[in-house]
């Protein structure tokens, strides 16, 4: 990810001019600096070699330097560097001093070479021996101007490495800053839940980030479009389905209840049964494509006591149909969620619930709060759900092996998939009903808020 | 009683045509809602069974009229689909009750008795539940035609439950409907009248369930 971070590339971008402008920087100011004090330490060599100058003397057979010890000591004396002098005759011969220090190799009176080793900085001074000239060279090793160097190279460069460093921390906390209206436009977006595609709110984003947004908004128009085309299909769909579907089963049913033949009793009641099975199988297929992502309304604050409330009816019917005791437990249970697709997943959870209890069982639906999370959560009496089925079963068409029934396996992989648009957690576990039953009790708990 | 199928689907309109015969109604078939408005003008339905989904003047626009039109007849819709909105609108146009297809026939023949019941007890001086009639006039009640002896408050809890035959009644609702001005009824008292009015009426067969944690719901009378 390092590859696409915009603050590391921009810092890439940045980093080889802001070093190449710190080096023109630097040097900008170290030769300015340093010239003058270079001059300045040639000066103090050339004074020295006056001075040497001086104490020539000169006769007309010979040249000669008279320098007492105690001046030479004086002149020679420095406090970081070794100084030599060479003193050369008109004619090209050595008076005194070193007579290995090298001569210019031109006329420029100031030069660098090597003696004995070492780099040394040279001045060449002629001086007047009666009617000609000596020259006086002078040289001193290059400790104090190594150092000058390097202290007028470091507090040239200081500044330039702070200018720098502050380039680059504005644009690692600048960039950060810039970006925070798409952070925020991220945070906005990672909050919504999946099914809603309202378009964000332009006007309340700067105007660097509109396009970005507008485009997004294109992009959830088309996708709430194609959702909305998916929806207009299911509901033809869903009504050329069910109304032959209602028509067959009526039929199936007045057969039925006339005298016919057993032999044709059997067939008549086989066909009675498949209708409502597939009819069932229509009404789970064309809710698990509402439940998907496309499906979802927008959402809103539900009450699961009321979405059950308004039900209670007819799920109190079919239990009586099978002589299930269904009773209720409601406590105030506040989500945001998809009313219509919450009803159909409790729905589920209570027809699953009658249908596998035994004549006369119990079936409890509970609402309420629980840790600041709401939840919804119906229990049976009946064989339960093992351990190691648990995950299985939210499956689509998985059914426990064994199972009997007229179930299709779609109703809890629906119950899962509207939990899991709902950002709700699932949990089967045991209810222990009674005469050891293992008893099912399928939970639904909905995030904080 | 006279009933009007109004389904554009021919199949299930003679399938219901011929069971609510069979349950003794006569019964009217059409497919269009057109008709359908036309003949409940011209005739007096008891009951009008109403597909939703129609061609052209749809369920919505037949109800719409017959509302506009002050037939106070009670409509039972249809419909295949099960968007919530489509109920609510059904409802707040004057639906009295509401089906998802595909339904079982012996569900949609319950709803249609309960309904004509209803509609037949509504400002009617007599309620009559199988062999228990209320005179609400002369607030006398008869159980298979002896005189019957009921507290006042049973008598109020006993409407309230007749009103809604089949239905999930709770506590609550019961409590505001039987409690007067500034009363305090306990739902334990509620239970109390409910108990005394069941040792009075399970005799005859009669039965009040209990629905745990939610209220009570008179069943639909099976002479046996």
């Amino acid at each position: 990810m390092a590859a696409r971070s915009l603050r590391a590339h921009l810092l890439r971008m940045l980093l080889p001019p802001v070093a190449a402008l710190l080096a023109v920087g630097a040097l900008v100011a170290y030769y300015p600096s340093i010239e003058p004090a270079t001059e300045a330490y040639d000066q103090a060599l050339v004074d020295i070699a006056i001075a040497i100058g001086a104490q020539i003397r000169s006769t007309p057979t010979e040249y000669r330097l008279d320098m007492p010890p105690t001046v030479e000591q004086v002149l020679r004396t420095d406090r970081y560097d070794t100084i030599y002098y060479r003193v050369i005759s008109p004619g090209g011969s050595d008076i005194a001093g070193e007579p290995e220090l090298p001569p210019p190799l031109g006329d420029s009176g100031s030069y660098d070479a090597v003696f004995k080793g070492q780099k040394l900085r040279l001045v060449s001074v002629p001086t007047p021996c009666g009617r000609f000239a000596c020259t006086v060279l002078v040289g001193e090793t290059m400790v104090k101007r190594t150092r000058l160097a390097r202290e007028v190279l470091v507090y040239s460069l200081f500044p330039e490495v702070l200018i720098a460093l502050a380039t680059l921390l504005i644009v690692w906390f600048g960039v950060k800053r810039g970006l925070s209206p798409l952070a925020r436009l991220s945070e906005e977006i990672k909050a919504r839940s999946p099914g809603d595609l309202r378009p964000i709110d332009a006007a309340a984003s700067p105007e660097e980030t509109r396009p970005l947004v507008s485009a997004l908004n294109g992009l959830l128009e088309e996708v709430s479009q194609s959702a909305q085309n998916q929806q207009r299909f299911l509901a033809n769909a869903a009504h050329q389905l069910r109304t032959p579907l209602a028509g067959l089963q009526a039929h199936t049913e007045l057969a039925l209840a006339q005298p016919v033949p057993d032999s044709c009793r059997a067939h008549l009641e086989h066909v009675h049964e498949a209708t409502i099975r597939t009819a069932r199988l229509a009404n789970q297929l064309l809710a698990l494509a509402r439940a998907e992502p496309g499906g979802r309304g927008t959402p809103f604050e539900v009450n699961l006591k009321n979405v059950i409330e308004g039900e209670a009816d007819a799920w109190v019917h079919q239990a009586l149909a099978r002589d299930v005791d269904l009773g209720f437990e409601l406590e105030n249970a506040p989500v945001q969620g998809d009313a219509p697709l919450l009803r159909e997943a409790l729905a589920n959870l209570v027809h699953n619930a009658i249908e596998y209890s035994q004549r006369g069982g119990r079936v409890t639906v509970r609402t309420g709060r629980r840790g600041g999370q709401s939840f919804a959560e119906v229990e049976d009496e009946g064989p339960g759900i093992a351990p190691q089925e648990r995950e299985r079963v939210l499956e689509r068409f998985y059914r426990v092996p064994g199972t009997t029934g007229t179930g299709s396996g779609l109703g809890l992989a629906i119950v899962r998939e509207i939990a899991a648009g709902h950002g709700a957690k699932i949990d089967i576990g045991d209810a222990g009903g009674p005469e050891g039953t293992r008893g099912c009790r399928v939970a639904l708990t909905f995030p904080h808020g | 009683m006279r009933l009007l199928i109004v389904e554009d689907d021919a199949s299930l309109a003679s399938g219901l045509r011929r069971i609510l015969e069979a349950e003794g109604h006569a019964v009217d078939v059409t497919s269009r809602g057109e008709d359908a408005v036309l003949a409940a003008s011209q005739e007096r339905f008891d009951l009008v069974i109403l597909d939703i989904g129609l061609p052209r003047m749809d369920g919505f626009e037949v109800l719409r009229r017959l509302r506009a039109a002050e037939k106070p007849m009670p409509v039972l819709v249809l419909t295949a689909r099960d968007a919530v909105e489509d109920r609510v609108r059904g409802l707040d146009l004057g639906a009295d009750d509401y089906m998802v297809k595909p339904f079982a026939m012996p569900e949609l023949t319950a709803r249609v008795r309960a309904l004509l019941r209803r509609s037949q007890a509504h400002g009617g001086p007599r309620i009559v539940h199988g062999p228990l009639m209320l005179d609400t006039i002369a607030r006398r009640a008869f159980l298979r035609g002896e005189p019957l002896e009921l507290a006042a408050r049973e008598w109020a809890v006993l409407e309230v439950l007749l009103a809604k035959t089949e239905k999930i009644v709770s506590k609550e609702s019961i409590i505001q409907a039987v409690a007067g001005w500034g009363e305090d009824l306990s739902p334990n008292a509620i239970e109390v009248y409910v108990s005394r009015l069941r040792s009075k009426l399970e005799p005859a067969g009669i039965k009040i369930r209990t629905v745990r944690g939610f209220g009570y719901m008179l069943e639909e009378f099976k002479a046996h």
